[in-house]
């Protein structure tokens, strides 16, 4: 009880002193940025007991404020000189210390070239260590992508991304490609990091897809994300590699960039034998075929899996009119086939509980 | 080009985030701008109602009322309050959210990390923009 109490004293004092600081700092920040940013020590002294506190500070702009004022928070960060201890950081026991570095790495951008204001070194000679210098950060992050803890190897991954040097390419991939099937998906924002500089990248270093089908699943994958039409030519390239999730992926890139010209290469997959692949096929032809995909539509709406068949009613609906027209023939025309007589029914009764389409 | 901001233009400034919206702040009343703060939608509208606002800058995810819906609101307002020109500020970059946004009835899109620079340009084109129209 009374341990309690004394632990619950210290951190309302703790964060007492924190409000205060972050009060004071609010104040002296807006005139650094705006009215002497460029003058030395223009922010004032902090107090190297709160340099961590501090740190936190900046580190809440990092996400909201770029531009001028993001680099003069960043020259500020350095001029504390606490990145000298980064690190001894990344290699602490502490996974939340190590995952913190990490970051700091990232968001105050340590991997670019040391232009910045040296330490104040006459002021704190015990901080400032001459023969550190920024460039080397990123080294250090790399064997944290094989960190036991996995938080700490995404923050790495994270940051060696955020670098958007192709040096860290292969390291980040052989990461993602070692996390189970279900997680690659959502490791692809990691990946969306280094941006479109990547695809042509991996398009030079990957296997061959037919012997390792699965980075290119990736690929394709990216390209949709960033709507990358140079790699349209390689995306139907791909289509001819009998890898089932591969041409699913395919077919789920070349519905975002929606190109029309691909529709005859789209529309010889609709009989594929994978019902991933004709999901796929069915969401494809009213992206890229408009109004005229109808006919094409119509036998996927007889589809022996329903997924395929919700699919081809949901691209009937998005042509608009002559979709919806179909859909309404088909449910009430008593000779159809029965599966695409009962999805169109279905589809038209959830819009007429809904009020729309 | 320099920019010459009628005396009294007010900029309501909708920002959870306290921090961020000290540095709107600061910047915009540097530029001679009468600069008021609202913490959510629901402050902004009640501020809206009492005092007479030029232009409008909110964040998108706030606690009590978004800024999806604090646009709707607006313009949902009889005119001029429903005509007034809007910046939206977020922090989620996909194109389905700058879709929403424009659809919304917002007039102008910033994906965080913003410049502080930049919005100060965009908000006066937004100015003389309305102004022009009448």
């Amino acid at each position: 009880m009374l341990l309690g109490s004394i632990m619950q004293y210290r951190k309302d004092r703790r964060n007492r002193h924190r409000i205060a600081r972050y009060q004071a700092w609010e104040g002296q920040l807006t005139d650094y940025l705006f009215k002497k940013g460029y003058e030395r020590g223009g922010f004032g002294q902090v107090a190297w007991s709160d340099r961590w506190l501090f740190r936190d500070f900046l580190a809440r702009y990092q996400s909201t404020i770029a531009g001028q004022e993001s680099e003069l928070l960043r020259e500020l960060y350095l001029s504390m000189g606490i990145h000298a201890t980064l690190p001894q950081r990344l290699r602490d026991r502490d996974p939340k210390v190590r995952a913190q570095a990490a970051k700091e790495i990232a968001i105050f951008r340590l991997d670019e070239p040391a232009e910045h204001v040296p330490p104040p070194v006459t002021a704190r000679p015990w901080r400032w260590k001459p023969g550190v210098r920024m460039e080397g950060y990123l080294e250090l992050v790399l064997p944290l992508l094989d960190d036991p803890v996995p938080f700490v190897a995404h923050t790495a991954a994270q940051t060696l991304t955020h670098s958007r040097s192709l040096t860290y390419a292969a390291p980040v991939l052989a990461w993602v490609m070692r996390e189970e099937l279900y997680q690659r998906e959502r490791l692809l924002r990691v990946l969306e990091g280094f941006g479109p500089i990547l695809l042509p990248w991996m398009k030079e270093n990957l296997e061959s897809p037919d012997q390792n089908p699965e980075p290119w699943i990736l690929y394709a994958l990216l390209v949709g994300s960033h709507r990358h039409r140079e790699s349209q030519p390689r995306l139907l390239w791909l289509l001819g590699i009998p890898s089932v999730d591969l041409r699913a992926s395919v077919l789920k890139a070349l519905i975002i960039l929606a190109d029309p010209l691909v529709y005859p290469k789209v529309l010889s997959f609709a009989a594929s034998p994978a019902w991933e692949i004709r999901t796929q096929v069915a969401r494809a032809l009213g992206v890229l075929g408009g109004p005229s995909a109808v006919p094409d539509l119509l036998p996927l709406m007889a589809d022996p899996v329903y997924e395929v068949r919700r699919n081809a009613a949901q691209s009937l609906v998005d042509l608009g009119h002559s979709g919806v027209s179909a859909l309404t023939w088909l449910a009430d025309d008593p000779a159809a086939d029965r599966f695409a007589r009962d999805i169109a029914r279905e589809r038209l009764e959830w819009a007429d509980e809904r009020g729309h389409m | 080009m320099t920019r010459r901001w009628p005396e009294q233009t007010t900029v309501l400034v909708v920002e959870d985030d306290p921090a961020t919206a000290k540095i709107i702040q600061v910047r915009l009343e540097m530029e001679g701008l009468k600069v008021l703060v609202a913490a959510n939608g629901m402050e902004a509208l009640e501020l809206l109602r009492q005092e007479k606002v030029d232009l409008v800058t909110t964040d998108l995810m706030m606690p009590a009322m978004n800024g999806f819906r604090l646009v709707q609101e607006i313009r949902d307002l009889p005119p001029p309050k429903g005509r007034l020109p809007i910046l939206l500020l977020s922090s989620n970059h996909s194109e389905q959210d700058m879709v929403r946004c424009l659809a919304a009835g917002a007039d102008d899109y910033m994906a965080k990390p913003i410049s502080v620079q930049v919005m100060v340009e965009r908000l006066w084109r937004l100015y003389e923009r309305s102004h022009r129209a009448g």
